[in-house]
């Protein structure tokens, strides 16, 4: 989806961090201004299932990432979204204040099925983001430092209406995910003749 | 009085002027303003100069496949075509440490986690065929066996996988730094165009010319240990204590930290070619990850493998009860589609290639006790199978002085149960052996007849 406008030399993948996602793509989503690279489409209004977001949302590897807002429940035409319970802050570094909550990040499992309790789980995760509610008021406020007073006018509109933005990412859980050798890491024979360097220097027990 | 008043005019002519000059110059800096700032609103798109200002839009990240790496960045290096974005820079790696080059070849401001360079290989002598790869403040060593990088089921080129020594070279000190060092297969030009004319790349190739080359740190080990997918899988004890303090305490210790590495989902790379830059170190070679789930991998360091020869009457009259099967197809479906049967018992199928009489233990207690320690941890919980397949890097060495131990076995067994071995010889042709044993019903106290009927 949206990057074609847009072309990077082969070996670049869009791998945003937590802080990344929500500093950059969420709160300036939220907040209306004008934000580069673009990517992330808005799926607010089309339910998807999580196997149909491919080209629909902009993917990544075998991971999604799309916007949306809020909701009490998120259901799809075949199914549901059911949160784990797990809530993470996410904290940006780069702020003038040292580290400051930015977001929260919401672990969920699609379910296949009739919501809320008849469904069958799947490996379907998905991440929501979302703007912690400070978050938005200090995002708003730090943006509008430079521009101060027109932008502090608009502020009261946008809050209302955008400060329900989510970003969601949404991937499928593979079992044998640690299998591939892509080698971006070592693999585990690498792991084991290092060890076995190591042993060279080791004298055995008589 | 006229000359005062010419005087006065010349003056008002040059504050005029100089005024001039002021508004022009403000109005010229303004539009200099102006234009930058509208060359900084431009789209960031493709302004990727990497070194210097960069800008890759955010979120983006250079995580480029081996196949990247090597069809499109090495290949344009090397066939000097330019590469539209300087993304991969050229390193001396003998001028900078690992921590400089991460230093050097970052791209843009985001954080990142591995770091990306051409270099070119120089031989270290004239005359012979290694690579210098030593800096100011330690050295590159090579680690393992090269990897073959595959496209489209066709070969491009190998990996090699380096670590970084701090010191000077017989007592260098272990860091984390690793480097993957990808070079362009010569082979895969003539083999795409075997019609066409084959260009010549040269031999030289292979230790001299350029390579790209990934370097990262190494994730600590209590990562791999605490992840959720080795807990599931784990049926060895697991202590999590770090890789370190590990491999000094005792080679036992180490040869656990071996069997976890191994009882991760390995991946098996029969299919490669054995090319075994580092002469003085065998190769483990798992056959069997198809029962993962319920079986550990054992490994055993090559200086347990250095033992003398024994002429235990078992290991003869052993051998006479297997028979080799060499297939390799009947091998694998079978260990993928029974994972029960017939591995249900505790099996323990060690191959040992063992030669070089002169050097290493010439214990066989140590062995005794490592082959007793390991199955009686087994007892419980886990039905094991390892297959081993520790291949000799000397070629021509001496043949007579093998020594082979197909197996040995735990627990009371079965009527008929297979056993499958792999044995590599020195011709480096991979033979899967499936042992087929009768009923053999074993005692536990049998179970390490082989060895301990050695001299000791």
């Amino acid at each position: 989806m949206g990057d074609n406008q847009f072309k990077l030399p082969p070996g670049f993948r869009f791998d945003p961090t937590d802080e990344e996602l929500v500093v950059h793509f969420l709160q300036r989503k939220a907040t209306l201004l004008p934000f580069h690279p673009d990517v992330i489409p808005d799926l607010h209004l089309y339910p998807y299932d999580p196997w149909e977001l491919n080209g629909k949302a902009l993917s990544e590897g075998k991971q999604w990432y799309f916007y949306s807002r809020k909701a009490q429940n998120r259901v799809t035409s075949n199914g549901y979204w059911k949160t784990l319970g797990i809530e993470e802050p996410i904290f940006s570094s780069s702020s003038s204040n040292s580290t400051s909550k930015v977001g929260m990040k919401r672990y969920l499992t699609f379910y296949v099925g009739e919501a809320p309790n008849s469904g069958i789980k799947t490996n379907w995760i998905m991440h929501e983001y979302r703007l912690s509610s400070s978050a938005s008021d200090c995002a708003s406020s730090s943006t509008t430092t430079t521009t101060t007073t027109r932008s502090s006018k608009r502020r009261g509109q946008p809050k209302t209406e955008y400060s329900g933005y989510i970003l969601c990412r949404v991937y499928e859980r593979d079992e044998e995910e640690d299998d591939d050798d892509d080698g971006t890491e070592l693999s585990c024979l690498d792991e084991v003749f290092l060890s076995l360097d190591d042993l060279d220097e080791i004298s055995l027990p008589n | 009085m006229y000359i005062l008043t010419l005087l006065a005019q010349k003056l008002l002519l040059h504050l005029i002027v100089l005024t001039a000059y002021i508004i022009l110059d403000s109005s010229k800096e303004d539009s200099r303003k102006l234009s930058c700032l509208l060359i900084k609103m431009a789209p960031e798109n493709m302004s990727i100069s990497v070194n210097g200002q960069s800008q890759v839009p955010p979120g983006f990240r250079f995580h480029p496949t081996e196949e990247e790496l090597l069809q499109y960045y090495l290949k344009k290096k090397v066939s000097n075509q330019r590469i539209d974005l300087d993304v991969i820079r050229e390193v001396d790696l003998n001028k900078l440490e690992p921590w400089d080059i991460q230093e050097k070849c970052k791209i843009g401001t985001t954080p990142q986690n591995d770091w990306y360079f051409f270099s070119h290989k120089d031989k270290k002598y004239p005359t012979g065929t290694r690579t210098n790869r030593a800096t100011a403040a330690g050295f590159w060593k090579a680690t393992g066996r090269d990897k073959v990088i595959c496209s489209n089921c066709r070969r491009i080129g190998m990996r090699k996988t380096l670590v970084f020594y701090k010191g000077r070279a017989p007592h260098g000190q272990k860091s984390d730094w690793i480097m993957h060092e990808y070079r362009l297969d010569d082979n895969n030009t003539s083999n795409c165009n075997i019609t066409n004319v084959p260009t010549v790349v040269g031999d030289a190739a292979q230790e001299e010319g350029w390579v790209v080359c990934r370097i990262f740190k190494k994730k600590n080990l209590h990562k791999i240990l605490s992840s959720p997918i080795l807990s599931t899988t784990t049926s060895i004890t697991t202590e999590t204590r770090s890789g370190q303090s590990l491999f000094d305490s005792c080679p036992e210790g180490a040869l656990e930290q071996i069997l976890q590495y191994m009882g991760r989902t390995c991946k098996e790379e029969e299919n490669e070619a054995y090319i075994n830059n580092n002469s003085t170190r065998f190769n483990l070679q798992p056959i069997n990850t198809g029962i993962s789930n319920t079986s550990n991998h054992n490994g055993f360091h090559e200086k347990f493998l250095k033992l003398p020869t024994l002429d235990s009457p078992n290991s003869t009259s052993s051998q006479d009860c297997y028979q080799p099967n060499i297939h390799e197809g009947i091998m694998v479906t079978e260990n993928n589609n029974n994972p029960v049967s017939p591995f249900t018992d505790h099996h323990q199928n060690m191959d040992y290639h063992a030669h070089h009489m002169d050097s290493g233990i010439t214990n066989w207690a140590a062995l005794d006790r490592l082959v007793a320690s390991q199955l009686n941890g087994q007892t419980e919980t886990s039905r094991q199978l390892a297959c081993f397949n520790i291949t000799d890097p000397y070629d021509n060495d001496d043949h007579d002085d093998e020594l082979q131990l197909p197996s040995t076995l735990r627990g009371p067994l079965s009527s008929s149960n297979t056993y499958h071995a792999t044995h590599d010889y020195n011709n480096r042709e991979i033979d899967l052996w499936n042992f087929y044993r009768q009923s053999s019903p074993l005692s536990s106290s049998d179970t390490l007849c082989h060895v301990s009927n050695g001299p000791i």
